[in-house]
């Protein structure tokens, strides 16, 4: 009986989440229908998701569509809320981070007459548009910047989930800083194996404190919420962080150094207005340092932290990617 | 040896501390309720109502004493719904525990986005609007002991400061001699005049005081926010830590200790040692099960454990 009990529950509680989220509306008007279904760290992560949530808000302000979102709570409930949007015919459904390509492949391919996004996911489907960065050259340009500020010679970055797409930015910045300065250590580190280091702040800031003891003065975090762990650390300490994704120098203003910006707003942004435009189209669409598609983030909070020389010094090598000059390591590509 | 001395060290020690302090206080908490008799799974939600307290109370007003308090009431006040379903209505005590633990993955956000049209996590606190680091007068100018004990969080004093507490409370007060008493054989405690449901009440209640302020530890103590689910699994370590220390305060305080600081050095292994991350980070628990299995012997809880008390008419 109380085992019954705990099952009876448990079930009710894992579908919960799914179907609360979704509200039935169907008056929209003859607008196109968009939906975006956010990865587990949440609209407010300051950084990714942020970015595509800013993306999608403004296409809802500029183009005549009707915007629905969803954030799932975990993991499981992804699938049911895509095909939440995919059964009521939406125009276009999105699906933020790369734990939903595998989830997308198998909806778009159920539903070939709605138009699909993936953000950081490669899907083959004709209905399905991929959007991928080249976090690697961005990653370059930071890294290039940590190297010319630290003191010490010594750099860290703290990753959230240890997956390829992370080990991107990884290996873009450890590449940037030793371009900038041979000589310079650069420690690597992860908070977990699983979904839940993106949401894990106090070991974000115990991987941080453990690199500021080694020496490092500048850190670069690729980590959702538990990267915002790691500027406490630095904070606290009176080091050096670089921000992700979104522009997050107002974060923590002065110790910031910079961000890595991620344009996953204009991408999305882009991609709606295609669609509205009637030019939508499936395949890859790769944002790079040659169309703002990553960039790093120069602004009041963070100018007085970054000389002159070391801008030229960052745009030049920027040119010199664009161009081919130089080659960044595509850490996903590689394998 | 260079890279010996750059996982093992002092900071490794500290850092120990650091990560125990939530991991004691919920432990502690859950021994209350649990030597009382009703099992307590729910100290991760009763963290994470704490936690999520502490961040958006601090928020609002800019004082984290008056975050911290209303944390250890949020901890109090959902702890009192696993008591009256549990001891009151006789509820399934894993069932309710399960139910709380589920209710506050949720309740954070929904909150959250009444008051900070956000959808999960409150505002990040200016430094100043954290608990402060305490610097012990007479501690601070011993070499060692200094950089192991100070300059930490009040809630890590309170946390070690529980450990001796609990354990007179436990074994040298009447209290505690009632609260052991309805964990083991309530019917003989209610013959000799105890009030069975009182003493579990007091129990639980303090298992959520204690909880709700280990979870403030973690949003205004160590961070500067609350962001969703941010206890990441930490009222279940304490729970293990808990039978691991067999129901004996001492004995909880040295399993937080012994996660606390496999944690750690797992923190300080990677990229030092050429181990795979997945390897270091499955440590703490490898070590554990084979402790348990192998060292420990049977962990005896308290007899009347998980059983509702019926009077006999």
């Amino acid at each position: 009986m109380k085992r019954t009990g705990i099952l009876i529950l448990l079930c009710v509680a894992i579908s919960l989440p799914a179907c609360s989220s979704l509200r039935h509306h169907d008056e929209d008007g003859g607008r196109k229908r968009v939906g975006i279904v956010f990865d587990i760290g949440g609209k407010d992560d300051k950084s990714f998701n942020a970015a595509a949530w800013v993306g999608v808000q403004r296409a809802e302000k500029e183009l005549p569509i009707k915007l629905r979102n969803v954030e799932p709570g975990d993991p499981t409930s992804i699938e049911p809320s895509m095909r939440a949007f995919a059964e009521r015919g939406y125009d276009l459904i999105i699906g933020v981070g790369f734990a939903q390509a595998p989830i997308m492949e198998q909806v778009s391919h159920d539903y070939p007459n709605l138009n699909f996004v993936i953000i950081d996911g490669l899907i083959d489907n004709p209905n399905v548009a991929s959007l991928i960065f080249k976090e690697h050259e961005g990653s370059f340009l930071v890294g290039m910047i940590a190297a010319k500020t630290t003191k010490t010679g010594k750099v860290g970055f703290v990753g959230g989930m240890d997956i390829p797409l992370i080990h991107k930015f990884e290996t873009g910045y450890a590449e940037g800083a030793r371009y900038a300065d041979p000589s310079i250590q650069v420690f690597e580190n992860y908070v977990g194996v699983t979904d839940a280091a993106w949401n894990n702040p106090g070991k974000g800031k115990e991987l941080a404190k453990a690199q500021i003891e080694r020496g490092a003065d500048v850190i670069f975090q690729a980590a959702g919420n538990s990267g915002l762990g790691v500027f406490d650390a630095v904070e606290e300490t009176n080091h050096l962080a670089i921000g992700v994704d979104s522009n997050q120098n107002w974060v923590k203003p002065g110790f910031i150094l910079t961000s890595m910006i991620k344009r996953v707003d204009v991408a999305v942004f882009n991609t709606v207005k295609e669609l509205i435009e009637g030019r939508f189209s499936g395949g890859v669409h790769l944002y790079g340092l040659e169309n703002e598609g990553v960039a790093y983030a120069l602004d009041d909070y963070n100018r007085s932290l970054i000389s002159q020389s070391v801008i030229d010094e960052v745009d030049r090598a920027k040119k010199e990617i664009i161009e081919g000059r130089i080659k960044v390591t595509d850490a996903m590509a590689a394998k | 040896m260079e890279t010996l001395t750059s996982i093992i060290n002092l900071s490794l020690l500290a850092s120990m501390i650091r990560i125990s302090t939530p991991l004691i206080l919920a432990a502690l908490g859950g021994l209350y309720s649990e030597r009382g008799g009703v099992i307590n799974i729910a100290l991760e939600g009763i963290m994470l109502s704490g936690a999520f307290t502490a961040a958006a109370v601090t928020a609002l007003y800019h004082n984290p004493w008056l975050g911290l308090f209303s944390a250890a009431i949020a901890g109090l006040l959902v702890s009192l719904i696993h008591a009256v379903a549990s001891i009151r209505f006789r509820a399934n005590q894993v069932v309710v525990g399960t139910a709380i633990n589920i209710l506050f993955l949720g309740v954070p956000p929904l909150v959250s986005g009444a008051l900070f049209q956000s959808t999960g996590s409150t505002p990040q606190l200016p430094r100043e609007q954290t608990l402060p680091d305490w610097n012990i007068p007479l501690i601070d100018r011993i070499p060692v002991l200094s950089q192991l004990l100070s300059g930490h969080k009040p809630i890590v004093f309170l946390a070690l400061l529980m450990v001796p507490v609990t354990h007179y409370i436990l074994f040298r007060t009447r209290f505690g001699l009632r609260l052991r008493a309805v964990g083991e054989n309530p019917e003989a405690a209610d013959t000799a005049g105890v009030s069975v449901e009182k003493i579990r009440y007091a129990g639980v209640l303090l298992s959520g005081l204690l909880a709700g302020i280990g979870g403030a530890y973690l949003s205004i103590g160590q961070n500067s926010l609350f962001t969703r689910n941010m206890t990441a699994g930490r009222g279940f370590i304490a729970l293990a830590a808990l039978i691991f220390g067999k129901w004996n305060p001492l004995g909880a305080f040295l399993a937080c200790l012994f996660f606390g600081a496999a944690e750690a050095i797992s923190i300080r292994m990677q990229g030092v040692v050429a181990i795979p991350v997945q390897f270091i980070q499955i440590i703490p628990y490898v070590v554990t099960l084979v402790v348990l299995a192998g060292f420990i012997g049977r962990a005896i809880p308290p007899r009347a454990i998980g059983q509702p008390y019926v009077k006999e008419k």
